[in-house]
C-alpha cells in the first residue's frame, strides 16, 4: 500500500481513538487527502468556547513536505489572516518535520491561539490592534469567537443580530462606537468610517496620534 | 581572441583534409595560397589580452570539487576532525575559512551544534525515552564533539568509536528481529527486517522514509543540508550518510537504482553550487544542463563591474536539453558548431553586452521592458473625450471633434464643448490662455523625449532583429559558398571567407546593438561625440559588408568579390576592436559621464556643482 495513504489512514484512526485531546479529523469528500480538522478554543483565551475548523490538504510528498492548513472558521488573531484564514506558523513551513502528525499540527494551532506572535504577523491590521490595545483586541477576538466559532453568548447575540447589524460591524472591526458615530455624524457613510478607522488603527492610545484631519482626509479619498 | 580563432581553424582545415600528408605539386601551391588567405584575417598575432577582454578560467565540476576538497582538508588538518565534519562546518559558514577558524577556536562545541554536526547537550530527550540502553552513550558521544559521524542500526549503537574515525559511515541494517519489533514512526511500516538508519541522535527511521525524505529535499527544495527528520532535532546528515542512505534504499528496492544515481549527482551538484555561490570569484555557468564553473577574480567585486564588462565563457558548447533536436540538426547541417556558453560574469541579463557595463545595460533593458514608453506615447498623441473618457488620437482634420463613441462634440485645442465656440469656427478663443500654452509645452517636451528614446530603441531593436536572422544568413551564405565552388575554381577552404564574414557581421551587430543602449545614457559632450563617431564608422562598415554578402554571385566577379569581402572583414574586425577597446579604456579611465544617475557612478547632478 502507498506509504502516504497508510500513514494518513493511521493518523485518522489514531485521532478517532484518542478521546482526550478533543481534536477531530473528518473527511470532506471521498479523498483521504483533503480533510477537515477541528479543535476547541483553548481555555483562558478569547477563543475559549469556540470550535475552530481547519481545512487540511495533504500534499503528494507528505509527510516529507508539510501539510497545507488554513482556518475555515474566521479567527481574529495576529497570525491568522482575517480574510482568508491563512496561517503563519513555522512548522507549516521550514520547521516542518516528517514526524509531526495531523494531530500534533492541530495541537500546535491550538497553542498558537494561546500565544500570538504579533512580531511575525500574518494580518498586519490585527497585529497592530493587538500591540496597541490588548484589552480591546481581546474584546474583538471574543466577539469573533461568538459570531463565527459558536462561542458562549452566541445564542444571545444571534437573537439580536438582525436587529443591530451596524453595531456588529463596529465591534467586528474592534472599534469604539462613540468614535464611529462621531465621524458618521460628519456625514460619512458608516461602512467607510469603519474601514478607514480600522486601517488607521484608531484604537486605544493610538487615537491621540491620529488627528481628526487625517481621518477626514482619508475619508475624502475616493 | 579572434585572431587566435583563425589560427586554430587553420589547423583544423589541415587536419581534416590531411593536406600536409598528401603533398603533390598542386597541393603545395594550394596550401601556400591558403596560408595567404588566412593570413589576411590576422590583424596581429600578439597574444596580448585586449582591454575589453577579461582573464577568466573555466573549471569543470570535478575541478571545483577539488577546490572544495582542498578547503575541507585544510580545515581537517587544523581542527583534527573527520572530513564530513569539516565539510558541514564549512558549509555552515558559507566557506568562509577565516571566520570559521576564528569561531571554532573560540567555541568549538557551539560551532559544531550550529553546523548540525553534534546535538546540543540538553536536547535529544527522545532516545533516552525509547532506547534507554543506548541513550547514555549516545549523549555522551555527541557532546564530545565531532567524534561520531552517524549512528547505525541499533545493533551497532554501543560499539565504541574513536574520536577521529570517519569509518562510521557504513550502514548496517539491523539484525533481523530486534528485541522489540521496529515500527517506523513516519510510515508506520512494521514489516520485520526493514533496515533503519539514524544519525548520532539515534532517531531511527526506516530506510525508505530516509530515501523519500532526502529525495524530496534534494529535488523539491534544492536543499543540500539534510536535517534529521525528528522534530526540533538540528543534526545535519553528513555527506557520507546521505549517499549511503540513498544507496541502501536502492539495495532494498532495486527499482530505485536509476533514480538513486540521479539523486547522487544532484546532491553533488547542489554542494558544488553552494560552494560556487559562496565564492565571489566563481560563477556557475547559467546554460541549462551545464555543470561548468568560471573563475574570474578580476570581476569579483561590485565596484569592478563599473570598470569592466566581464564576458566569460565556460568552454562548453551547445545547450543540453533545452534545444530541440531539430534546432541542433539545423545548426549541424549548416556546419556550425553549437554556440559557445558565453555569459556575463557580473549580471544575469544577456550573454554578451559589451561594450556597456552591467548597470547601464540593466537600466536600458528595464526601460525597454517597461511599458512606460507606451504610456508616454499615449500621453503625447492622444487626449481623452471629456465626456466619456475614451482615448482619442487626432490623425488629421479640423479641431471640431466628434467623439466616435458618445457623439460628444468638442474643441481639440481647449477640450471645451464645441457649442460654446458659437460662430467662431476653427479659431478657439481660449487658445492662448496660459493653461493651454503650458499643456502644449509639456506635450512637446514629452514628445521630444519619446522621439529621442525611439531613435535609440529602433536602432537597438534593428540590430537585435538582424542578430536573430543570422541563422538564415548562415544558411543563405552556405548555399552561396556551394554555388561558388561550382561556378568557379575555388575550393571549399577558399570560400570560407564568406562564413568568416558572416560571423564577423553577427559579432559586430551585437556590439552595435549595445552601443545604442550606451549612447542613450551618455551625457552630451566631446566624449559622446567621439563614441558616436566610432559607432557610426563601425555601423557603416558592417552595413557595407552585409551588402556585399547579399550581392548576387556571378562567376566573373568572384575573385574581386572575394578580395573585397576579405578586406572588408578585416576592416570591420578592426573597427569593432576599436569600439570595444576605446569603450573599455574609457571605463577604466572613468571617462564616461551619464545623463542620468547610474548605480556605482557619480551622480551627474552632483558633478556639476
Amino acid at each position: 500500500m502507498d506509504a502516504r495513504l497508510r500513514r494518513v489512514n493511521k493518523e485518522i484512526a489514531d485521532c478517532k481513538n484518542d478521546k482526550t485531546s478533543n481534536i477531530r479529523i473528518e473527511l470532506i469528500d471521498e479523498s483521504p487527502f483533503h480533510l477537515k480538522g477541528s479543535f476547541p478554543g483553548p481555555q483562558g483565551t478569547p477563543y475559549e468556547g469556540g470550535n475552530f475548523e481547519v481545512d487540511i490538504v495533504i500534499p503528494e510528498s507528505y509527510p516529507f513536505q508539510p501539510v497545507k492548513m488554513k482556518f475555515i472558521t474566521k479567527v481574529y488573531h495576529p497570525n491568522v489572516s482575517s480574510a482568508s484564514g491563512a496561517i503563519c506558523l513555522d512548522i507549516l513551513k521550514d520547521a516542518w518535520s516528517p514526524v509531526l502528525t495531523l494531530k500534533s499540527t492541530l495541537i500546535s494551532l491550538q497553542s498558537l491561539l494561546c500565544s500570538p506572535e504579533p512580531n511575525d504577523p500574518q494580518d498586519a491590521e490585527v497585529a497592530k490592534h493587538y500591540t496597541t490595545s490588548k484589552s480591546s483586541f481581546e474584546e474583538t477576538a471574543v466577539y469573533w469567537t461568538q459570531i463565527y466559532a459558536g462561542g458562549p453568548g452566541a445564542k444571545k447575540s444571534k437573537e439580536s443580530a438582525s436587529a443591530s447589524v451596524a453595531r456588529d460591524e463596529v465591534a467586528m472591526a474592534g472599534l469604539d462606537h462613540a468614535h464611529v458615530r462621531r465621524f458618521v455624524g460628519l456625514g460619512f457613510e458608516q461602512g467607510k468610517v469603519i474601514d478607514v478607522l480600522r486601517r488607521l488603527n484608531y484604537r486605544g492610545k493610538n487615537i491621540h496620534n491620529i488627528p481628526d484631519d487625517k481621518v477626514v482626509e482619508e475619508l475624502l479619498k475616493p | 581572441m579572434s585572431s587566435e580563432d583563425y589560427e586554430l581553424s587553420d589547423e583544423d582545415y589541415y587536419d581534416e583534409d590531411d593536406m600536409m600528408d598528401t603533398q603533390d605539386d598542386d597541393g603545395a601551391s594550394a596550401i601556400s595560397e591558403d596560408m595567404d588567405t588566412m593570413d589576411d584575417f590576422k590583424i596581429s598575432t600578439k597574444p596580448v589580452r585586449k582591454s575589453y577582454e577579461i582573464d577568466s578560467e573555466s573549471l569543470s565540476q570535478v575541478a571545483v570539487e577539488d577546490l572544495m576538497n582542498k578547503d575541507v582538508e585544510h580545515i581537517c588538518g587544523i581542527f583534527g576532525v573527520p572530513v564530513d565534519t569539516a565539510s558541514l562546518l564549512l558549509r555552515h559558514m558559507l566557506w568562509n575559512k577565516e571566520l570559521l577558524i576564528e569561531k571554532y577556536m573560540d567555541q568549538p562545541t557551539a560551532m559544531l551544534c550550529a553546523a548540525g554536526v553534534a546535538a546540543p547537550e540538553p536536547s535529544s530527550p527522545e532516545p533516552s525515552r525509547s532506547h534507554s540502553a543506548a541513550s547514555g552513550s549516545t549523549t555522551r558521544r555527541s557532546t564530545r564533539s565531532a567524534s561520531k559521524l552517524l549512528g547505525l542500526g541499533k545493533s551497532k549503537a554501543s560499539s565504541p568509536i574513536s574520536p577521529v574515525s570517519s569509518t562510521a559511515s557504513k550502514l548496517i541494517p539491523p539484525k533481523s528481529g530486534g528485541p522489540e519489533s521496529f515500527v517506523c514512526p513516519i510510515c508506520f511500516d512494521d514489516t520485520p527486517d526493514v533496515p533503519t538508519l539514524a544519525l548520532v541522535c539515534d532517531h531511527q527511521y526506516c530506510v525508505n522514509c530516509w530515501n523519500a525524505y532526502i529525495s524530496s529535499k534534494l529535488r523539491d527544495e534544492a536543499e543540500h543540508a539534510i536535517r534529521c527528520m525528528a522534530e526540533g532535532c538540528a543534526l545535519v546528515a553528513p555527506d557520507e550518510f546521505v549517499r549511503s542512505a540513498l544507496k541502501t534504499a536502492a539495495v532494498v528496492d532495486p527499482t530505485l537504482n536509476e533514480d538513486t544515481d540521479k539523486l547522487l549527482s544532484r546532491f553533488q551538484e547542489l554542494l558544488v553550487r553552494q560552494f560556487v555561490g559562496a565564492n565571489r570569484k566563481l560563477k556557475y555557468c547559467p546554460y541549462p544542463g551545464c555543470t561548468n564553473t568560471v573563475s574570474c577574480p578580476s570581476a569579483a567585486t561590485k565596484s569592478s563591474l563599473n570598470m569592466v564588462v566581464p564576458t566569460v565563457s565556460c568552454g562548453a558548447r551547445g545547450i543540453g536539453t533545452s534545444m530541440t533536436s531539430s534546432q541542433v540538426l539545423e545548426r549541424e547541417s549548416l556546419g556550425l558548431q553549437a554556440k559557445e556558453h558565453t555569459f556575463c560574469f557580473g549580471c544575469p541579463i544577456e550573454s554578451d553586452h559589451r561594450p556597456v557595463v552591467c548597470n547601464v545595460a540593466k537600466m536600458w533593458l528595464k526601460k525597454c521592458h517597461d511599458d512606460s514608453e507606451t504610456a508616454n506615447w499615449i500621453k503625447t498623441n492622444t487626449k481623452e473625450c471629456s465626456q466619456c473618457q475614451s482615448t482619442i488620437e487626432k490623425n488629421g482634420g479640423c479641431n471640431h471633434m466628434t467623439c466616435k463613441k458618445c457623439k460628444y462634440e468638442f474643441c481639440w485645442v481647449c477640450m471645451g464643448p464645441w457649442s460654446e465656440h458659437g460662430t467662431a469656427w476653427y479659431s478657439c478663443n481660449r487658445f492662448d490662455e496660459k493653461a493651454g500654452v503650458d499643456a502644449r509645452d509639456a506635450q512637446s517636451k514629452s514628445r521630444a523625449s519619446l522621439e529621442r528614446y525611439l531613435h535609440y530603441y529602433n536602432r537597438w531593436a534593428n540590430h537585435e532583429q538582424s542578430a536573430k536572422l543570422s541563422l538564415d544568413l548562415y544558411s543563405k551564405t552556405e548555399k552561396k559558398m556551394e554555388e561558388m565552388q561550382i561556378t568557379s575554381s575555388l575550393t571549399w577552404i577558399e570560400v570560407q571567407f564568406m562564413k568568416k564574414a558572416v560571423e564577423e557581421v553577427d559579432k559586430c551587430r551585437r556590439t552595435l546593438k549595445w552601443t545604442y543602449a550606451m549612447a542613450y545614457y551618455l551625457a552630451k559632450g566631446n566624449e559622446k561625440e567621439l563614441f558616436e563617431d566610432n559607432q557610426s564608422n563601425l555601423e557603416q562598415a558592417v552595413e557595407e559588408l552585409s551588402e556585399l554578402l547579399e550581392s548576387p554571385i556571378e562567376a566573373d566577379i568572384i575573385p574581386t568579390l572575394r578580395q573585397k569581402v576579405t578586406d572588408k572583414t578585416v576592416y570591420v574586425q578592426k573597427r569593432n576592436d576599436i569600439v570595444l577597446e576605446d569603450t573599455a579604456n574609457g571605463f577604466l579611465d572613468g571617462r564616461w559621464k551619464w545623463n542620468t544617475p547610474v548605480d556605482g557612478f557619480d551622480d551627474p547632478e552632483n558633478m556639476e556643482n
